[in-house]
């Protein structure tokens, strides 16, 4: 059976990663798909508590540099297509938005979507006071009050992550806190934090910025006075991206990370997984798991040696990758440039600033602006082609 | 990273922060990006603490947007 790819991974996350790497060193063809970039949610922290082993403390994306450059050196090729179905089958077939593409076997590790609370005029005030990166927006509610909402280990580290930078930190805990006793340890020594379990958000606050959240607890209901609000509930899963393959309430696919789905080659690891322990140190578990059961899948029937011949220019960059190309065809010029912000709080302001500040140098007349629609989508590609046929510089606001 | 490949000077601005998510980023798209580093964080900032990025930033700008021009 002629494929594409011996392995096709969907998600480049912890467990994604790590599967793929396994898949590669096997000797696998292998392609990684992440719409976005590697790194998962490691892209959304800054510290991770307890890993690599309880007790230690280690940095994201220094792990997630580290995820990424195995895969490199592995063989595993990345690619930013968005995969948008995986049809059963064999071989199974990927739909993606570059194409359709086939792969003897396919592992899942799409991790979850962001949480939401499903709140009316919640998604008109993402990036205006509801969040889910304390790293990423913490310093916007420096001395300010947030909420937090969540039960879990992921919850407790983003609450103490902003106990640094704000007034006050509101943990609203819909249950019983699932965290460890080391977080609730933690959480109970931060004096900016205070717990509330059995809690829940019913109504947001505010016009055009969040300035508050209804909280129902047992004794009633009230407003609590917030400028930022951090959800880590209401996460979904990847329900219907398989065909065949059942989801559980929260949309997260009910099959192996060691055993193949049951329509056929399809393996699904990391949080992506009907009761994943969703931790870090689970993920990379379950990634070698997928990995290492792919591998299996794909080891001819008579256990004999699944040799192959390797290119010997793998790895070595093409002509036209791996540097700055020359000046673009056209007639742009060096007095064409342009702004491109990914739309974060205060990205655009710098941008201008520093324009401002070239067009002075340069004399330049006024620059081209672009901006993503919002910081956690791909660039459009009309917007990348209108820059790329119009500009000769474009500064680019890329990771603040 | 995509305009450069497509020919674009493209300078990407950066944090601290972020900075080794952008590296590995560019190590998995096989693009050498040209990088402005500048303290983290850039959003809450008030309007002095922003200008005052914004010079440090501009100094790098100048000189990495004059020497891609030098040698085109």
């Amino acid at each position: 059976m002629t494929t594409d790819w011996d392995v096709a991974v969907v998600g480049a996350g912890t467990a994604g990663l790590t599967a793929a790497t396994v898949a590669a060193r096997s000797g696998l063809r292998v392609v990684a798909y992440d719409r976005m970039a590697p790194g998962g949610q490691l892209v959304n922290l800054t510290v991770l508590h307890d890993f690599p082993q309880p007790g230690l403390v280690s940095g994201a994306s220094e792990l997630m540099a580290e995820l990424v450059a195995q895969a490199a050196a592995a063989g595993v090729t990345m690619n930013f297509a968005e995969v948008t179905r995986v049809h059963a089958g064999a071989p199974p077939r990927l739909s993606t938005t570059d194409g359709e593409v086939t792969a003897g076997a396919v592992l899942v590790a799409t991790g979850l979507s962001a949480g939401r609370l499903g709140l009316r005029g919640e998604e008109e005030l993402v990036g205006r006071g509801v969040s889910t990166c304390a790293g990423c927006d913490g310093p916007l509610f420096r001395d300010r009050s947030v909420a937090v909402v969540g039960d879990d280990e992921w919850t407790a580290d983003e609450a103490l992550e902003l106990a640094g930078l704000a007034s006050t930190v509101t943990v609203l805990v819909p249950g019983e806190p699932r965290w460890s006793a080391a977080r609730a340890e933690r959480l109970a020594a931060a004096d900016r934090v205070e717990v509330l379990t059995s809690a829940s958000v019913v109504a947001l606050r505010g016009s055009g910025v969040l300035s508050g959240v209804i909280v129902r607890t047992a004794g009633g209901e009230r407003e609590l006075a917030v400028s930022g609000l951090f959800s880590y509930v209401g996460r979904r899963g990847p329900a219907g991206l398989v065909d065949g393959v059942p989801a559980d309430a929260a949309g997260r696919l009910h099959a192996g990370s060691g055993a193949p789905a049951a329509v056929g080659p399809v393996f699904v690891a990391g949080d992506a997984r009907a009761g994943a322990e969703q931790s870090l140190a689970a993920a990379t578990a379950d990634g070698t798991r997928a990995g290492e059961a792919a591998v299996a899948a794909l080891r001819p029937a008579d256990g004999g040696l699944n040799l192959r011949i390797i290119d010997p220019t793998h790895g070595v960059l093409p002509e036209d990758e791996g540097a700055a190309a020359g000046a673009p065809a056209g007639t742009t010029d060096w007095t064409q440039v342009a702004l491109f912000s990914n739309s974060k709080p205060n990205a655009t302001e710098l941008l201008q600033g520093m324009g401002a500040k070239l067009r002075a140098h340069w004399d330049l007349p006024e620059l081209g602006f672009a901006s993503k629609e919002s910081a956690s989508v791909p660039a459009d590609g009309d917007t990348i082609d209108w820059l790329a046929q119009r500009y000769r510089m474009v500064l680019v606001a890329a990771g603040d | 990273m995509e305009l450069e490949k497509r020919g674009v000077v493209a300078p990407l601005v950066v944090t601290s922060t972020f900075l080794p998510l952008v590296q590995a980023q560019a190590k998995a798209r096989r693009v050498d990006p040209r990088v402005i580093v500048v303290p983290h964080p850039i959003g809450g900032l008030n309007e002095a603490e922003l200008a005052e990025k914004i010079a440090f930033a501009a100094a790098a700008l100048l000189a990495l947007a004059d020497e891609a021009r030098g040698t085109s």
